[in-house]
């Protein structure tokens, strides 16, 4: 219609002009999660909304209630799928919305395969490397804790903590642990409390389904986790899940009360090795003490005997001589009737050296008398 | 002079006499050295058993107090 020379549409035409134009559009895979799901027995259609993992954007989804009851899918909230569908205009309300044909569930396969191939791709990079893993402080001076706000796990954590280890300092990052905000919110945490100056981290968080945990897979937080700048605990999940950031982390704890165990010693135990250690100083000091007085003790006895000893042995050593000197005397002979005859103290041993009239002396066995040469 | 100085030396002396090597002159003063070393290592001895003793008793104090 015309009005004043303008071209001017009925909102109807519009709209059915708009829904021919959006008609041409191909029919398309669309992944995201499924969210505020409305069935009614009554209403023909089912109708929810799918929502991008990234970033939130949304796209309204309708689909026959037949049809999506012969799915038998049973949906719940937060569920990713693949939509099948084709992009309409609800003309009564001039709203844009998808037409699906069909849905399935982006399955656990799928998760799966991607987590394997992230997980290929982090390890080839070395971000697992078993001699990458640090040791934990065994006295943390301040321990980070980054868990849900209000999770279970965070209780759990410092309930635990201050139980084994009263003095602990315990500085609590809390995050998103999941949904699409987690990944970053958790990475910055863990930067975060670096900064601060923990220098232990522990990443806590209770069990959840596989979806629930995936945060913990995300490259973003696994990245984080690994070239975190002190030694960092995973305690995401309960035994059997093994979320990416347990193989980035030093240590994995099985849950939030093991993870606690592993960053405190236990201020019992402690005492008691500290006092085991003084009675051993104890102990050892006066041992030492003790085998110094015995071999002093020793040793001063040996003092006291050796110059005696000594004195015993020259004396032994002179009788010895003595003797010896015995056996070269000539006294033997003498007793035999022989006698040495010296003249003026040398000893005559030729006629030569004595002429007549001098005085001489004569040693006989008992004695000795004076003589004169004829 | 350290307790380790002396009681080398005392060792040192004793080996001598014992083997006999030194002079008769030299044995009173080798002797009356030896003595004098022992009184020596015996006293630091005593002074530090003192101690420890005294330490331990303390200790055992502080854990009845506190």
């Amino acid at each position: 219609m015309e009005v004043e020379g303008r071209k001017v549409y009925s909102v109807r035409a519009f709209n059915s002009g708009v829904a021919r134009y959006l008609n041409k559009l191909p029919t398309l895979w669309i992944e995201g999660e499924v969210t505020e799901l409305r069935r009614q027995q009554r209403w023909a259609s089912v109708f929810f909304t799918l929502k991008d993992p990234e970033d939130g954007a949304c796209l309204p989804v309708q689909m026959p209630r037949g049809q999506f009851d012969a799915l038998d899918l049973n949906l719940a909230e937060g569920e990713r799928v693949h939509v099948f569908g084709r992009v309409e205009l609800y003309e009564q309300r001039g709203e844009l919305r998808l037409k699906a044909l069909t849905i399935e569930r982006f399955g656990l396969g799928a998760h799966l395969a991607a987590l394997e191939q992230l997980k290929k791709k982090l390890a080839a990079e070395g971000l697992f490397a078993a001699d990458k893993k640090r040791a934990l402080p065994r006295y943390p001076r301040l321990i980070g804790l980054v868990t849900g706000n209000d999770a279970a796990a965070k209780k759990d954590v410092v309930t635990h903590i201050v139980q084994r280890f009263p003095p602990a300092n315990i500085l609590v990052a809390e995050t998103y642990v999941q949904g699409h905000r987690a990944p970053a919110s958790i990475a910055t945490a863990i930067a975060d409390l670096c900064r601060r100056g923990a220098d232990v981290i522990v990443l806590a968080r209770g069990g959840g389904s596989f979806e629930d945990l995936l945060p913990f897979s995300d490259e973003r937080v696994v990245r984080a986790v690994a070239t975190c700048a002190v030694p960092i605990v995973s305690a995401v999940g309960h035994e059997q899940d093994t979320p990416l950031c347990d193989l980035a982390a030093d240590v994995r704890a099985s849950t939030p009360t093991a993870a606690a165990r592993l960053v405190v010693p236990d201020i019992v135990e402690l005492r008691e090795r500290l006092a085991r250690a003084r009675a051993g100083l104890h102990r050892g000091a006066r041992n030492a003490a003790q085998r110094h007085v015995q071999r002093l003790d020793q040793t001063h006895e040996r003092l006291r005997r050796a110059p005696l000893l000594a004195l015993e042995r020259k004396r032994a050593r002179l009788d010895t001589l003595h003797g010896k000197l015995g056996t070269l005397s000539p006294t033997a002979t003498l007793e035999r009737g022989y006698a040495i005859v010296r003249r003026a103290d040398e000893v005559v041993r030729n006629a030569s050296q004595v002429s007549t009239g001098d005085p001489i002396s004569v040693r006989v066995a008992e004695g000795t008398f004076g003589a004169t040469v004829e | 002079m350290t307790f380790e100085e002396a009681a080398a030396e005392l060792e040192q002396i004793v080996a001598r006499l014992e083997r006999g090597d030194a002079g008769v002159d030299e044995l009173t003063k080798l002797w009356e050295r030896g003595e004098e070393l022992y009184r020596i290592c015996a006293e630091k001895l005593e002074g530090v058993q003192g101690k420890i003793e005294e330490l331990a008793r303390s200790t055992q104090t502080d854990d009845q107090s506190g």
